[in-house]
């Protein structure tokens, strides 16, 4: 069967460290816009953590929430595309086809997450920093959309060693970057069509909810809402 | 006659000022006319070699093609070789023949022989070709490169248009999904 | 004319005269011969060391081919190398566990940094100006031998490193002391050296503990962001996850006392605000060892909320406190942290436990720096105290009258710009490295790695660069290791013990767990509020502040990048007329500072508090000139017993200086969230 790639948050794991968002940086060329693009809200970070304060001092609360692209199912952003660089894969993801894309934004404008963002500019990496860029990914020129991609590179690696070694896929053999460095392992990616895996068992939590799930987008990113203690 | 005014107006700009077209508000994506213009038709100069490597004589003699272009199973790049390759073989092999001469002289001086790349997409195609899985489907080198052994330097023999690609997939039952090649 | 006609007219015409040019500038470049093997596109994993703190993270490295450009025999050209791409925990070690920090992950552009000092510099303009000129490695070497060779009393050689850097600390403690100089002198700006004074005194290990949180059910800790920026951060994560949802049924509850909202206390179910300073009387009252109503009048804690969480702390075992950050960060430090070993104590203990480690106790006199006066040569590694020491303990004044410094650093920072010579090493990747965890673990052990990479510059090694110094004096010394691998593999038996050279004064005879108030620098009728320096998760100390992707990392709590900010009460702020982002006059008795405001709901109306990490005059393009410094604000108020600095201690007044000037940069939109603000669009 196909697989159909979703993720776990457990926000009762989650410390708002950013290290999902270095590190996603750093797998995928994000480039550093600087801080006059920074302020014009320019910053590129495909994952984010949304952090909301509750009440009031003293008895205030605050709650962190890491963002990426939901993948969703019934995502606003294909439809608007009109070159189908953004539509959806057999396997469940959104994709972002960076030669299709003429930046017409009009993906950005209906994604209700804003998690799509545009290069205003062509990236600068001055030397050597370039020297670190993953070649396992594009580097995006002006004009286009990006936003997280579930790290499609190291889908497609871990799917091609799979079938070279003539075996499926194990559960958390594949793991997107934010994922692989979450030390508190808030982030978990897998299958959600093999009931067995990770994802899946987290996904059937009571605890778990979807974003903005009312507007009908079908997102693949199941939050695992923070407990309680009795 | 509108279109003749664009048109001449495109030749003055392209020859004119070196047709660049950056300045702090206004980044394209390719840096002058002439280059958006050879993306945009597909044009690209022939390779330029600084040695006519001649396949055709290597092969005659029992080269395969992973000799040289070793990791071509192991993953996504066949890559050029070094000098280094060269001199495994020519540090004792034809050590008299001019080109070889010409060889041996670059690796004494630790530079690498500039060759060019014959075959490859621009990057604003996003083309990510993995050769492995092509090689592991038993897909023969000639289909997509040619018949080396009838060239001396390698020529670009097979245009890699995508509809070439796909053409096969869809022969194979490849994926033919965008993202399996343009992520 | 139709469409076909102008296409192919512009095909004919406009383009053919521009493609004669290859027109691709690399293909200009020379290409050298590559010095290892390539095998293009696949990649290989390596192990290496994490060097950003003392936690001592194995990392994982994906190391794969690039070109990077390089000079061969005066001729520029690129070369293709196996160089690191991505850093990762390594999966198999028991601090980093496969995770790695933020910082961690930010490390690999210590490497690749464009404003790396590629190789040796001698000064080229006045002291301090941070202009230099490059010169080659056997002028430098040649240089500073001769310096050294040069010192009639080798105990005016000074050393200035950081603590807690594994075998590093060994080599220039071995230095020092076989050339006959004074110990290092090993200074950072959040040390936690009170508590491993304390920890001696209760458990005789002059040691940060290991918290076994996994285990744990009840967690209350004091003032320590172990979640975020201390101790060992990674593993603490790892084990916090397990402590939340690794058990079936079980769900541990942590308890956060501070005095400002730090990720910890955002990641944890109940956040108590304490008056600063006063954390250990409230760990005491929690231990039944002071009386509740008292700590509440000392705290500011409501009665029932102590005897709540006292009885909570009872029934959820097991249990443990966790004390470090501001609560140790005042003049009564000793007092707290042993506070709350007693608490522990009544917890019963058995969740805190101490990895295997040579500690190394070092007790700093209150000036740590008053030998610089007397300094005729100072050596300068790993070390920014002209940042990060207090203005008061004058560092600055200091360096501008040593007759000669030498730095090691990899850039040029507000300390080595004052350096006549540097002598860069390499980074970490590209070196032998070690660390000796501390903490985090109980299976930590020291490890160590070799280079995964080769240099990319003309760095050395600066081990190997001062066993080679060490070697060519003119009465040579010999180091215990033959070059910076032998260092990095060798077991250290227990590394200096400052104590010999600064004995402890005996305590005055007071109980241990006595209530000590803490003293602040400035009367409060002058100076209303507390001033709350914090380590910043993308800075920590201010060392990492140079990595652009630190930078612009939006900070968890604010969202900030780029920036320095002050945090305010939204009544105080509200008071005051200031909203996100305006002017705030920020002043001590060592003087003012002009930063952004942050309306921050997480923080009592009478105290405000800032990141360390801004406002270098010098660190790369990228943080220089940047912000402010809030350790330029910090008194000397020093902990009376072990000397350390008060950074806690210090009262500031704050006056709104203007409106918003577009220096804080904000990546979010809201403070609070309205779950249905989409509906309003």
């Amino acid at each position: 069967m196909a697989h159909k790639w979703g993720m776990a948050i457990d926000q009762d794991r989650c410390t708002g460290c950013g290290a999902c968002v270095t590190a996603c940086h750093a797998e995928n060329n994000i480039p550093t816009v600087g801080a006059s693009q920074a302020a014009r809200g320019r910053a590129m970070h495909w994952i984010r953590v949304e952090r909301y304060w509750e009440g009031e001092f003293p008895d205030v609360k605050l709650k962190f929430r890491p963002v990426m692209c939901q993948q969703c199912d019934a995502a606003p952003c294909e439809p608007v595309c009109p070159t189908y660089a953004s539509h959806h894969t057999a396997e469940g993801l959104n994709a972002q086809v960076y030669n299709r894309c003429i930046g017409t934004r009009y993906c950005a404008n209906a994604c209700p997450y804003n998690v799509r963002f545009f290069d205003f500019f062509n990236p600068e990496w001055p030397r050597p920093l370039d020297a670190q860029l993953n070649p396992d990914v594009s580097i995006r020129e002006v004009g286009v959309m990006e936003k997280c991609t579930f790290c499609v590179q190291r889908i497609t690696a871990g799917e091609i060693q799979a079938e070279a070694e003539k075996r499926g896929v194990k559960d958390g053999e594949i793991q997107p970057a934010c994922a692989q460095s979450c030390s508190a392992r808030a982030i978990v990616f897998g299958d959600l069509n093999d009931p067995e895996s990770a994802v899946s068992r987290l996904a059937r939590q009571e605890r778990g909810t979807k974003l903005l799930e009312e507007l009908g987008t079908l997102p693949k990113i199941t939050y695992l809402a923070k407990q309680t203690q009795a | 006659m509108r279109w003749v005014v664009m048109a001449v107006a495109l030749l003055a700009a392209a020859c004119g000022s070196q047709g660049q077209v950056s300045d702090d508000v206004f980044t394209p994506a390719h840096r002058t006319i002439a280059a958006a213009a050879r993306d945009y038709f597909n044009v690209r100069p022939a390779a330029q070699q600084p040695i006519p490597f001649p396949h055709k004589t290597h092969l005659a003699k029992g080269a395969e093609c992973t000799d040289c272009h070793e990791t071509v199973e192991k993953g996504p790049i066949a890559g050029i070789p070094s000098v280094k390759t060269c001199m495994v073989c020519h540090s004792q092999i034809a050590t008299t023949k001019p080109l070889i001469k010409e060889v041996t002289a670059y690796s004494d001086k630790g530079i690498d022989i500039p060759w060019q790349r014959v075959y490859g997409f621009s990057q604003e195609a996003h083309v990510r070709f993995n050769h492995a899985p092509h090689i592991r489907a038993k897909v023969e080198c000639a289909t997509c490169h040619g018949d080396l052994k009838q060239m001396t330097v390698a020529e670009r023999a097979v245009d890699h248009t995508m509809g070439f690609c796909v053409n096969c997939h869809r022969q194979k039952n490849a994926p033919n999904d965008c993202l399996t090649c343009h992520y | 004319m139709d469409r076909r006609d102008f296409i192919k007219l512009t095909a004919v015409t406009g383009t053919s005269a521009a493609l004669a040019s290859c027109g691709n500038p690399e293909h200009q470049l020379i290409r050298f011969v590559p010095d290892e093997d390539i095998t293009p596109g696949i990649a290989e994993w390596k192990p290496s060391v994490c060097p950003i703190c003392s936690a001592g993270c194995g990392v994982n490295v994906r190391v794969m081919d690039a070109d990077v450009r390089t000079v061969r025999s005066g001729q520029a050209g690129v070369v293709r190398m196996n160089v690191a791409k991505k850093l990762e925990g390594l999966p198999t070690d028991p601090i980093s566990r496969g995770g790695l920090c933020a910082r961690g992950q930010a490390a690999i552009q210590i490497t690749y940094h464009p404003d790396r000092l590629a190789q040796p510099m001698k000064r080229d303009g006045a002291r301090g100006s941070g202009s230099f000129k490059p010169i080659s490695w056997d002028e430098a070497i040649a240089e500073l031998v001769s310096k050294l060779d040069a010192l009639d009393d080798r105990k005016a050689l000074a050393i200035v490193t950081r603590p807690h850097r594994g075998n590093r600390d060994a080599l220039f403690a071995a230095f020092a002391q076989r050339v006959g100089a004074p110990a290092p002198i090993a200074y950072e700006l959040f040390s936690d050296d009170v508590l491993r004074h304390a920890n001696a005194a209760s458990y005789g290990k002059a040691q940060l503990p290991t918290y076994d949180l996994a285990k744990a059910r009840y967690v209350v800790s004091f003032g320590a962001d172990f979640l975020g920026t201390w101790g060992s951060v990674v593993a603490q994560n790892a084990a916090f996850g397990d402590m939340r949802q690794a058990r079936p049924g079980v769900r541990g509850k942590l308890v956060q006392v501070e005095s400002r909202m730090t990720t910890t206390g955002a990641s944890a179910d109940e956040w108590v605000p304490v008056k600063p300073g006063t954390e250990g009387v409230l760990a005491l009252a929690l231990a039944g060892k002071h009386d509740i109503a008292d700590a509440e009048k000392i705290t500011g804690v409501p009665a029932k909320k102590i005897e709540r969480i006292a009885k909570e702390l009872a029934d959820q075992k097991p249990a443990v406190a966790i004390v470090g950050g501001p609560a140790l960060a005042h003049t009564n430090a000793l007092f707290t942290a042993t506070a709350v070993n007693e608490l522990n104590k009544a917890l019963g203990g058995e969740l805190l436990g101490f990895a295997s480690h040579n500690a190394q106790l070092s007790t700093l006199s209150a000036q740590p720096f008053a030998a610089l006066a007397d300094a005729k040569l100072l050596l300068v590694d790993e070390a920014n105290p002209v940042y990060g020491a207090p203005k008061a303990w004058k560092v600055r004044e200091a360096l501008e009258k040593i007759p000669y410094i030498a730095s090691f650093s990899r850039f040029v920072d507000d300390t080595t710009a004052y350096a006549d010579l540097i002598l860069p090493d390499h980074s970490f990747l590209e070196s032998w490295t070690d660390a000796a965890p501390e903490s985090g673990s109980l299976d930590a052990k020291p490890i160590s790695a070799g280079p995964v990479m080769k240099p990319i510059h003309d760095t050395r090694a600066t081990a190997d660069v001062l066993i080679a110094v060490a070697g060519k004096l003119k009465t040579p010394v010999e180091l215990p290791w033959k070059n910076g691998e032998e260092l990095a593999k060798s077991s250290q038996p227990s590394t200096v013990d400052r104590r010999q050279a600064n004995p402890a004064p005996p305590s005055a005879g007071r109980q241990p767990t006595e209530w000590t108030d803490p003293h602040f620098d400035g009367a409060a009728s002058d100076y209303p509020m507390h001033f709350l320096p914090y380590a910043s998760p993308a800075f920590g100390d201010g060392s990492t502040a140079h990595l652009p992707w630190l930078q612009e990392l939006p900070d968890p709590l604010t969202s900030a990048m780029w920036s320095s900010w002050i945090e305010i009460n939204p009544k105080t702020a509200e008071q005051m007329g200031i909203a996100d982002g305006d002017l705030v006059d920020v002043t001590s008795s060592q003087g003012t500072l002009r930063v952004p405001a942050v309306v921050f709901p997480g923080i009592a109306p009478d105290i405000v508090a800032m990141p360390v990490g801004q406002g270098h005059e010098h660190y790369t393009r990228y943080a220089s000139k940047r912000g402010a410094n809030a350790a330029s604000l910090l008194a000397p108020v020093t902990e009376p017993e072990t000397g350390t600095l008060a950074w806690a201690a210090t009262r500031v007044k704050i006056a709104r200086a203007g409106d918003a000037d577009g220096s804080l940069i904000l990546f979010a939109g809201e403070k609070y969230e309205k779950p249905h603000d989409h509906e309003t669009r």
